[in-house]
C-alpha cells in the first residue's frame, strides 16, 4: 500500500526536479515557481510540460517583463488543455506530441473544432501530428482556417505519403510567389488532393484505404 | 590444280560490279573467258552426309555439356563497338538511373535530423545569431556568419525532425523574425518564425 502511494509522489518529485533543472539560471524565481506549478499540474493531466518551459525561457531570453512572461505561460497551458480536449475523441489526448502539435496549431490561429476535425480524418496518429503542425504553418502563412482544414484533411484522406503534407507550406508559398492569394493557393491544392482521394493512392504508394470514423455528436 | 589470275577489272566483272561492255577492249576476251568459266561451275548443292552427320553430332554434344562446365569453360567473348548504339544505350542507362533515383516524397521519420540553412539579409549588422526552441532560446549558441562581402548572414545546422520556432538576434539586442518563413504570435507582441521538418 505504501508503495502504491510512494510511486506517484516519487514521479512527481522527479518531474518537479526536471523542470527546476531546465529553468535554473534562465528565468526569475517567480517564473520558475509558476512553471513548476503549471507544469506539475499539466503532467498530472497527461499534458506535455516542454511548451511551458520553452515559453518561460523564451520570454526571459527576450527580456520580457515577468508579468507578461507569466501571462504567456498561462496562455500556453490553456492552449494545451484546449488541444487535449479537441483530441480526446480521437484517442490522441494521451499523446503529448500530438497535444503539443495541437497547441501550436491553436497558437497559429486554429480552434479546438478545427483540431478535432483534423484528428477525425482517419489517418494514423503520426500523420495527424504532422497534419496539425502543417495546418498551423499554413495558417501562419495567411491561409484562412477553413481552407487550411480542407487542404490538410483532403491530403490526409488522399492516402498519399505523410511527406507530402510537409511539402504543402512550400507549395502554398510557391503559388503565393506567383501572385495567388493564400486562400486561392490552398483551395487549388485541396481540389487536387480531393481528386487524388477519389482515385486512391498510386500503386505502391500511401496507406490502405481507411475510412474516417463517424463524427462524434 | 592450276590457278588463273584475272585482271582486277575482270574480277569486278565476276563480282557483278561492272558489265562486259564496261571493260576496255583489250580485256574483253579475258572477261568473256572468265564468264565462261564461271558459267561452267556446277552450283547444285553438294550433299556431304558424313560431314553433316559429324557437324550435327558436335552440336548435340555441345548441348549435352553440363551447366557447370558451360559456366566454367573458358570462352572467347567478342565485343563489337557500334557507335550508332552508344547514344540509345546511354539514354537507356540515364533513364534507368533517373527512375531508380527519383525523389520519393517520404515523411521525415521521427528521430531523424534535417540540415537547415538560416539566411538573413542584415547589411548594417555587426553580429547575428539565431535562437529558438532547438537551442533553448540561447542567443549566443548559434551565430550566423557574413557570407563574403554580401549583406547575407548564414548558418547551417542540423535539427531534429518536428516543429521549431525561432528568431534572429541582431547585435545581441534586436529580435527579428525570418521574413522568408511563416510566423506566429510569440505571446509577447512579437513574431516567432516557424520551421516544420
Amino acid at each position: 500500500m505504501l508503495t502504491v502511494l510512494a510511486l506517484p509522489l516519487a514521479l512527481l518529485a522527479m518531474q518537479q526536479q526536471a523542470i527546476a533543472d531546465r529553468l535554473a539560471g534562465r528565468v526569475s524565481p517567480d517564473i520558475a515557481a509558476l512553471v513548476d506549478e503549471l507544469g506539475t499540474a499539466a503532467a498530472a493531466r497527461g499534458l506535455p510540460v516542454d511548451p511551458l518551459i520553452q515559453k518561460a525561457i523564451e520570454g526571459s531570453a527576450k527580456g520580457i517583463p515577468a508579468e507578461r512572461v507569466a501571462a504567456a505561460v498561462r496562455l500556453v497551458a490553456m492552449q494545451l488543455d484546449t488541444a487535449a480536449g479537441a483530441l480526446r475523441h480521437s484517442g490522441l489526448a494521451a499523446d503529448t506530441v500530438a497535444v503539443a502539435a495541437g497547441a501550436f496549431a491553436i497558437t497559429a490561429g486554429l480552434n479546438g473544432r478545427d483540431i478535432a476535425q483534423l484528428a477525425r480524418s482517419g489517418a494514423q496518429a503520426s500523420e495527424i501530428i504532422v497534419g496539425l503542425r502543417v495546418a498551423g504553418t499554413l495558417v501562419a502563412l495567411g491561409v484562412p482556417r477553413a481552407e487550411t482544414v480542407m487542404l490538410v484533411n483532403a491530403t490526409l484522406q488522399s492516402g498519399r505519403p505523410a511527406g507530402e503534407l510537409l511539402a504543402l507550406p512550400g507549395q502554398v508559398q510557391a503559388a503565393m510567389a506567383k501572385g495567388a492569394a493564400p486562400a486561392q493557393a490552398a483551395a487549388g491544392l485541396a481540389r487536387a488532393a480531393a481528386a487524388q482521394a477519389r482515385r486512391g493512392p498510386p500503386p505502391g504508394h500511401g496507406r490502405p484505404a481507411h475510412p474516417p470514423p463517424p463524427p462524434h455528436p | 590444280m592450276s590457278q588463273r589470275v584475272f585482271h582486277p577489272l575482270v574480277k569486278l566483272l565476276l563480282d557483278g560490279d561492272i558489265t562486259l561492255a564496261d571493260l576496255p577492249a583489250e580485256l574483253r576476251r579475258e572477261g568473256e573467258e572468265a564468264m565462261r568459266l564461271l558459267g561452267a561451275v556446277d552450283r547444285r548443292p553438294v550433299k556431304l552426309p558424313e560431314m553433316s552427320q559429324r557437324v550435327m553430332q558436335a552440336i548435340a554434344q555441345r548441348h549435352e555439356r553440363s551447366t557447370w562446365r558451360r559456366l566454367l569453360e573458358p570462352r572467347e567473348i567478342r565485343v563489337r563497338f557500334r557507335p550508332w548504339l552508344v547514344a540509345p544505350a546511354l539514354a537507356a542507362a540515364a533513364a534507368l538511373v533517373i527512375w531508380l533515383g527519383r525523389p520519393e516524397p517520404v515523411a521525415t521519420p521521427a528521430g531523424a535530423v534535417v540540415t537547415v540553412r538560416f539566411v538573413l539579409s542584415a547589411p548594417d549588422a555587426r553580429e547575428v545569431t539565431v535562437a529558438g526552441t532547438f537551442n533553448q532560446w540561447d542567443s549566443h549558441a548559434t551565430p550566423l556568419v557574413r557570407t563574403g562581402a554580401t549583406d547575407l548572414w548564414t548558418a547551417t545546422i542540423t535539427l531534429p525532425a518536428g516543429q521549431h520556432q525561432y528568431a534572429f538576434v541582431v547585435d545581441g539586442v534586436r529580435w527579428v523574425h525570418d521574413p522568408a518563413a511563416p510566423a506566429v504570435d510569440d505571446g509577447f507582441g512579437r513574431r516567432n518564425s516557424v520551421l516544420t521538418l
